[in-house]
């Protein structure tokens, strides 16, 4: 999962919990808060009944009716005021707050009531003034979807501006890993610092930095030590190579000094080889060469065809060669892929069959725009156990009948790691497949 | 003709020396890049052998030095170990005429050298005969008479080699490092064996035309042309 989907995710969450807590808590906060308004309003008016009680005396209120009570509804009767002279005398009690049941039009509504009792003119009066408890609740219901909207609201918006605050901050993220990636080759130019001001990052980046510099530095300590080896194993044994040739020159040189000449030759011959072929593999390793070409494969398998026919002429072997589409390799090396697929038809030809061998190549193009191409020959099949180790150096299937240097694979190896081929080979009682599957084509301009 | 042969290395210079002396090439030796400068501006060289890897100086400079001053005539072949690969390109497009990786074949180096000479003299040969075959360079054919004896490129090059040099036994090494030294890699099948079989393939498409075995082999070395009457 991402980090940015995390964050995402986890303040989501939070903020989920937050909302829901709240959410829950909010009627009982808004009951509370409601009822308590209510008690204060209440109390408001009592207090101002009080005091026109205390102005105007006792007798307005309560002319005009029964004697000593008087009870008044406003007009939706969602209020009342009750003043009754008598009463409980004594003790004047504290004032009192419940919610009550009124007898309405012959209905029992709830109503929440202020007791009150105090003594006016020396005459005891208990004044009660009610509030609709639906009334109450109308206010309350309407408090409460104003939070919850308002809640969303704020969890909305606040989300909202995280998620851009989020991938604000994790932009140098995707900055840094699109410039890992766009590093081409073990010695890429110094990438400019990166612009942020977010400590982690920087220090994220001056770590890669300093890592590709030492990639660099390796690299090219490596590249010297090449050509350092090349010119100190090279230059001896041309000097070798050389006085053989000067002393095959003379004359009337005994024909047996001659032979050991030739053989001595021979065997520096082998070590020139195996040198530079190590020297090759290490020289692709270490990225030396450049992939400047659009190779079609169909025409440089012809030319390695060309090049190896005497060899399939003389041992008689038949080759078919199948490839659909147009198999091309781009960006490539040219003289790179010209030697892996010589190793390989050179291999096919060398481990064939004594007689009558067959050598197939065949090749379709996939889906994904990959190549797949397969190099069938016929002959002894490799035992299972050495495949695996097929493309090691100095590694040798070896049947006794046929002279190599076992590096011809691996420079097919690291040929085919430089392009990106992926590699295999199988073998059974029909003989040996090498089957590559070579990536898309990039065209160059891009 | 005077060859300059600028080499840090003692005895490669010697042998190097050695053998251009047997093939009637006059040798002077630098063993620094002052020196080969100091020499290249006193005297006018056909040929400058140049080893890259110079202890005081980059050869590569130093062969830029050299086409400027008097020694603006003179063939560069450039002789290097370091092997890189730019160095081939680089070396070719300053100017040098050719290039050959260490260690090579002085056979080689020497065919390379007489071929810069009839390049620029003009004297290219256009027909080597043996017996009654003739090999034309031009139009890369063998005829005999007025039949063309089919050649692939390799048995071409093989033929035609042996001819530059006949009187002499050329190794498989020799033949090998010829027909193949183009090649990056030294596969396995820079085996000189191979040129057994090429060999033997030649003389399958000359038997038709003429019984004599015209390709000599030498038991041991190598292989010669024999020496027709018209040599």
């Amino acid at each position: 999962m991402r980090l940015r989907q995390k964050l995402v995710l986890l303040t989501t969450l939070s903020k989920g919990l937050m909302a829901g807590v709240l959410l829950l808590a909010l009627p009982w906060a808004i009951e509370v808060f409601a009822l308590r308004h209510t008690e204060a309003r209440l109390r408001g008016e009592l207090v101002k009944v009080r005091q026109r009680i205390e102005r105007v005396g006792v007798t307005s209120f309560l002319r005009g009716q029964e004697e000593d009570q008087r009870l008044h509804y406003d007009l939706l009767e969602d209020e009342f005021i009750d003043l009754r002279r008598g009463g409980q005398l004594h003790p004047i009690s504290r004032d009192t707050i419940a919610t009550l049941p009124r007898r309405q039009q012959g209905e029992m509504v709830d109503f929440r009531v202020l007791r009150a009792s105090f003594v006016h003119d020396g005459q005891p009066y208990t004044l009660e003034i009610g509030k609709s408890m639906e009334s109450v609740e109308d206010v309350y219901g309407l408090l409460r979807s104003f939070a919850a909207y308002a809640l969303v609201f704020a969890v909305l918006s606040t989300l909202l501006i995280e998620l851009g605050v989020i991938n604000y901050l994790l932009r140098p993220v995707d900055q840094i890993v699109q410039r890992l990636r766009a590093v081409q080759g073990p010695t890429p130019p110094p990438l400019p610092a990166l612009q942020t001001s977010t400590w982690d990052f920087r220090y994220l980046d001056d770590t890669i930095q300093q890592m590709l510099q030492k990639i660099r530095t390796v690299f090219e300590q490596e590249r010297e030590f090449i050509a350092n080896v090349s010119h100190e194993l090279l230059t001896p044994i041309s000097i070798l190579q050389n006085r053989f040739e000067n002393m095959l020159q003379a004359e009337n040189l005994p024909e047996e000094a001659e032979t050991q000449l030739v053989t001595s030759q021979k065997t520096l011959q082998r070590l020139t080889a195996t040198l530079r072929t190590l020297l090759l593999i290490s020289r692709i390793e270490n990225a030396q060469f450049a992939r400047p070409d659009r190779v079609d494969i169909r025409e440089l398998l012809g030319e390695v065809v060309e090049e190896l026919d005497y060899r399939l002429l003389d041992q008689h072997i038949t080759l078919r060669q199948q490839l659909e589409g147009t198999p091309t390799m781009a960006p490539a090396n040219r003289t790179l892929l010209f030697t892996l697929f010589y190793n390989l038809l050179s291999n096919a030809i060398k481990y064939n069959l004594p007689e009558d061998g067959r050598i197939a190549l065949t090749g379709a193009p996939q889906a994904d725009g990959a190549y797949i191409l397969v190099i069938h020959n016929t002959g002894k099949p490799i035992p299972a156990e050495q495949l695996p180790h097929l493309f090691e150096r100095f590694r040798r299937f070896d049947d006794g009948r046929v002279e190599g240097f076992g590096l011809g694979l691996a420079v097919v190896r690291s040929v085919a790691q430089f392009h990106f081929i992926r590699i295999t080979a199988e073998s059974d009682e029909h003989g040996t497949s090498f089957t590559l599957r070579l990536p898309p084509p990039v065209s160059l301009s891009e | 003709m005077n060859v300059l042969i600028i080499e840090d290395d003692k005895a490669l210079a010697r042998e190097l020396g050695l053998y251009l002396h047997n093939e009637r090439f006059h040798c002077d030796f630098a063993r620094t890049g002052r020196e080969a400068s100091e020499k290249l501006f006193v005297n006018e060289y056909d040929f400058v052998l140049l080893d890259l890897g110079l202890p005081d100086q980059d050869g590569l400079q130093l062969l830029a030095e050299a086409r400027k001053e008097r020694n603006q005539q003179a063939s560069i072949i450039i002789l290097s170990a370091r092997g890189t690969v730019d160095d081939r390109i680089k070396g070719l497009d300053l100017g040098a005429d050719d290039y050959l990786a260490k260690p090579y074949s002085l056979l080689e180096l020497v065919s390379r050298m007489q071929a810069i000479v009839r390049r620029k003299h003009g004297v290219t040969q256009d027909t080597l005969s043996f017996g009654p075959f003739v090999l034309n360079v031009s139009d890369r054919t063998l005829r005999h008479g007025e039949q063309e004896v089919p050649l692939t490129k390799k048995e071409f090059d093989l033929l035609h080699y042996l001819l530059l040099h006949r009187h002499k036994v050329l190794t498989r090494l020799q033949l090998s490092e010829h027909i193949w030294g183009s090649m990056i890699s030294d596969s396995d099948d820079r085996d000189s064996n191979f040129i057994d079989v090429h060999v033997k393939n030649i003389r399958k498409k000359l038997a038709p035309y003429d019984p004599g075995d015209w390709i000599e082999t030498v038991r041991g070395v190598g292989y010669r042309i024999k020496t027709g009457p018209d040599a």
